[in-house]
């Protein structure tokens, strides 16, 4: 089935043409997702649905590439582009501000991280599937014992290093922007099929995926040298060498089965729709966090 | 007032079709999210500036980072801004003119 990338509305599979005229109808209505995706994707210029299909043909066309490549050469462009996201950049070299930033609203995209994993568990069949996703729980909320506390706990700490006890963080509320992306981010794993979630939310660990500049990416998440040294604190250190060990893995593997399991389901149209949304909403999200830093600077 | 969009006055994008008052002049939109970051940019670089009037407006950039440059008489001011996705501006900083934009 193909989806519209800005609501996930559905169409019958391959037809781009009434993609192409859901698309022109709703900017024309002036909808700031789809207009916004258009803008971002497609076109600034307004252009009629029969001029549209083609561009959208092109845009999903996967070629003799597989979802994942594809998924990657999107998510670069978005995020390690030419102009990187404006957090990125601010990550190369962080402030306290920038760090605090990430731990008020990081809280919450982890705490749905776990909801939209849930679901992916309780749909699947797969016993790869399931033992992927326990793994990646674990490291990222669970944790495996006192030796290996989770990322979720690890981000605690980096905000008690930086002098905010947790229960200030776990009380206070996520920005307008990140409680907005968490809900569309549950309401996309209630009702989409599991392999599309799964490419939707894995996908957003390669954010911290450091071999992403061997395809493409103009720069890493952060500078690698602030992992020494006295940058930051150690326990930053602590929970941004996790995810910067961590992620290769993660997002490759998650890829993997994407790239598998779509192809077996065929649902190839599905998650590339649900992915492209999902990178809209991070990218809101990310903008949510250096919100919250501008809250924390002098 | 000139400038140098003819679409959306925030992002140059023809899509959509909203009109808003601002600053005395009805202008075309996109979307109402441009609406709102139009209305924080110009009260903005109002206060900033302080002129009795603005000639003309030119805006580039993209949603990571814009520049605008205004005009009036012979003063002219740079500023570099950003916005949040509601629109309130994250980033807003007076920047160097071109030299060939003169005082």
């Amino acid at each position: 089935m193909t989806k519209c990338p800005a609501c996930l509305i559905g169409f019958a599979r391959g037809d781009y043409s009434t993609l192409a005229q859901h698309l022109t109808e709703r900017a024309g209505e002036s909808d700031p997702d789809h207009v916004r995706w258009l803008n971002q994707n497609l076109t600034r210029r307004k252009t009629e649905a029969g001029a549209l299909t083609p561009a959208l043909v092109a845009f999903f066309d996967l070629g003799q590439a597989s979802l994942s490549t594809w998924v990657k050469k999107r998510f670069i462009a978005k995020f390690f582009g030419k102009a990187p996201h404006p957090f990125v950049v601010a990550l190369q070299h962080p402030t306290r501000a920038t760090l605090l930033g990430y731990v008020f609203e990081h809280q919450y995209f982890l705490r749905q991280w776990v909801r939209s994993c849930g679901f992916i568990l309780a749909r699947t069949d797969r016993p790869e599937v399931v033992h992927y996703e326990l793994d990646n729980l674990n490291t990222e909320y669970g944790g495996s014992g006192p030796d290996r506390p989770s990322h979720y706990e690890l981000l605690l700490r980096m905000g008690e290093s930086l002098g905010v006890d947790r229960s200030t963080v776990l009380s206070t509320p996520p920005l307008p922007t990140t409680q907005r992306a968490i809900e569309q981010w549950n309401e996309m794993a209630t009702r989409e099929h599991w392999v599309a979630v799964l490419t939707a939310m894995h996908s957003l660990e390669l954010i911290a995926n450091r071999n992403l500049v061997d395809e493409g990416a103009s720069i890493r998440y952060f500078d690698p040298g602030i992992l020494s040294g006295s940058e930051i604190t150690p326990a930053a250190q602590g929970f941004l060498r996790e995810g910067y060990e961590a992620d290769v893995g993660h997002s490759d593997e998650a890829l993997a089965l994407a790239n598998r399991y779509a192809g077996e389901h065929d649902v190839v149209e599905e998650a590339q729709a649900v992915f492209l949304r999902s990178i809209d909403l991070f990218d809101d999200y990310l903008i949510a966090r250096l919100e919250r830093a501008s809250e924390f600077e002098a | 007032m000139k400038r140098n969009y003819d679409g959306c006055a925030i992002c140059n994008s023809t899509w959509g079709n909203v009109w808003a008052e601002i600053g005395e002049e009805r202008l075309f939109f996109c979307c109402d999210l441009c609406v709102v970051q139009y209305r924080e940019l110009w009260e903005r670089v109002n206060r900033e500036v302080g002129w009795d009037r603005v000639d003309s407006i030119d805006i580039a950039g993209d949603r990571r980072g814009r520049t605008c440059e205004v005009a009036s008489g012979d003063r002219r001011a740079r500023f570099v801004f950003a916005f949040n996705s509601v629109g309130k501006l994250l980033r807003f900083q007076r920047a160097e003119l071109p030299s060939s934009a003169g005082g």
